[in-house]
C-alpha cells in the first residue's frame, strides 16, 4: 500500500442525492450484452482472457469468506455464474447459498440456462440485490468504463460500494484495475486506481478497515472490507 | 499451405503471436498502466503456481486451450492448431509443457518464445521440437527468452495435386 504521497483521503464520490445512474447501468447491460450474444458463456463471453484469470479472481475476493460454515453469498455482476464452477471445484463441501445479479438479460438467460438444476442458486436481473447475504462479491464491474465521464464513473462505484455494503452483514470484496500513480497513464475506457481511493472511501463511509491483495500476476487489486 | 492447418496456415503467425504476449516479458512500470492488457510471464508464473496449468502429465495443447491460447473467432483454425501441437513429432507437445513446468519453477522463470524453423525433411534432425534457454530471438530486444520452436512444411507437393483431382 502506499506511502504518505499516495495516502490523500479523498471521499467526495459520494452518490449526491438524486444522482441518476439509470444511463450507466444501461450502457453497461448493452456492453456485456453484446459480448454475450458474440461469445456465450464463456469467459470471452463475460469480458475475461481465459478461465484461469477469472479463477485468480475467484480466489481472491472468496477470501473473504469462512467457508467452515455455510453461508449466503450475493454475486453482483455474476455473468453467467462462472464463480458456480469455481465453488463447486474448490468449495464443493460448502453449502452456499447463491444469489447472482446482473444488469443484462441476455447474460442472465445464459446463466439460467446453465445453472437450472442446480439448488440453493437464484439469479435477478439489476444491480441491487433485494436481500441481505452474509457476503457479496463483484469481480470486475468496475473496469469497463467505456466512455463515461469519471466523475460519473466513481458515482456509480460509490454508490456500488454503498449497496454492498448495505446488503452484506459480514462483509463484501470487489477488484479494481490497479494505477501505480494518480499520474500514471490508463487505457482508454478502462478505469484503473489507486487502493487508497477506496479504502479510504470504505474507512470514512462505512467506518470499515479494508484488506488489499495485490501481486497475484494481474495488474489489479482486491479489496476486501469486512464489517 | 502445411498439411495440417491447410488454409488456415495464414494463422499460424497469430496463434504464435497469442502464445508470445501471454508469456512476453513484463514491461517496466513506467509503461505498464498505459499497457495494461496481459500481464505477461508474471502473470502466467502466478496462474501455474495457483492452478498447475502446466503438467508432466498433461499435453501443452490442452493447457493451451485452457489458456485460451486459440483465439476467439475461428473454431476451424483453433483445431488445426491444436491438432498441429498434438502431432508434433518426437511427442513434442508433451515436451513444450515439461520443459514451461521446467521453467516454472525457476525464481524468476523466463519470459518464452515460440516460433517455426523450417523443415526440408521428415528425415532431417530438424524434424523435432527446439528448445533453446536464454536466447535472444529478438534482435530489437535486450531479453533472453526460453525459446520453442516448431518444425514447419509446406504442404507436400503430391498432396496437392491429389487434392487437386
Amino acid at each position: 500500500m502506499g506511502g504518505p504521497k499516495t495516502s490523500r483521503r479523498r471521499t467526495d464520490a459520494s452518490p449526491p442525492a438524486g444522482t441518476d445512474l439509470a444511463a450507466v447501468h444501461a450502457a453497461i447491460a448493452e456492453y456485456y450484452t453484446a459480448k454475450v450474444r458474440k461469445f456465450g458463456a464463456s469467459p470471452p463471453g463475460a469480458d475475461w482472457t481465459c478461465v484461469p484469470t477469472q479463477e485468480m479472481r475467484f480466489v481472491q475476493l472468496l477470501k473473504l469468506c469462512d467457508f467452515t460454515a455455510p453461508f449466503s453469498l450475493n454475486d453482483v455482476g455474476c455473468g453467467y455464474g462462472a464463480l458456480l464452477s469455481y465453488l463447486d471445484w474448490r468449495h464443493g463441501d460448502c453449502a452456499v447459498d447463491y444469489l447472482g445479479l446482473d444488469l443484462s438479460q441476455a447474460m442472465l438467460r445464459q446463466a439460467r440456462r446453465l445453472w437450472r438444476d442446480r439448488p440453493n442458486v437464484a439469479f435477478a436481473q439489476g444491480g441491487a440485490s433485494p436481500r441481505v447475504a452474509d457476503y457479496s462479491v463483484a469481480s470486475g464491474i468496475f473496469n469497463v468504463q467505456q466512455d463515461q465521464p469519471l466523475g460519473l464513473w466513481e458515482t456509480f462505484v460509490a454508490a456500488t460500494l454503498d449497496h454492498l455494503h448495505r446488503t452484506s452483514s459480514r462483509g463484501f470484496a470487489v477488484n479494481f484495475m490497479k494505477r501505480s500513480s494518480p499520474q500514471g497513464k490508463t487505457r482508454e475506457g478502462l478505469y484503473c486506481t489507486e487502493p487508497e481511493r477506496w479504502t479510504n472511501y470504505c474507512a470514512d463511509k462505512f467506518g470499515a478497515r479494508s484488506e488489499v491483495i495485490e501481486d497475484y500476476g494481474l495488474r489489479e487489486f482486491t479489496m476486501l472490507v469486512r464489517r | 499451405m502445411g498439411a495440417f492447418m491447410i488454409e488456415d496456415d495464414i494463422y499460424i503467425g497469430t496463434f504464435l503471436d497469442l502464445f508470445n504476449v501471454r508469456f512476453a516479458p513484463v514491461p517496466p512500470s513506467t509503461i505498464l498502466d498505459h499497457q495494461s492488457v496481459y500481464g505477461g510471464i508474471e502473470e502466467m508464473a502466478a496462474l501455474q503456481k495457483e492452478f498447475d496449468i502446466f503438467r508432466t502429465d498433461r499435453l501443452f495443447s490442452d493447457s493451451a486451450a485452457i489458456l485460451g491460447l486459440g483465439g476467439l473467432y475461428n473454431a476451424r483454425a483453433k483445431n488445426r492448431w491444436f491438432e498441429l501441437l498434438r502431432r508434433l513429432p518426437g511427442n513434442g507437445d508433451q515436451l513444450i509443457a515439461d520443459v514451461l513446468v521446467a521453467n516454472f519453477t525457476r525464481k524468476k522463470p523466463l519470459p518464452c518464445y515460440m516460433k517455426a524453423h523450417f523443415l526440408e525433411s521428415r528425415k532431417s534432425d530438424q524434424n523435432r521440437v527446439i528448445i533453446t534457454e536464454a536466447d535472444n530471438p529478438l534482435f530489437y530486444l535486450e531479453q533472453e527468452y526460453l525459446v520453442i520452436s516448431l518444425p514447419m512444411a509446406p504442404r507436400p507437393r503430391a498432396a496437392k495435386k491429389a487434392k487437386k483431382k
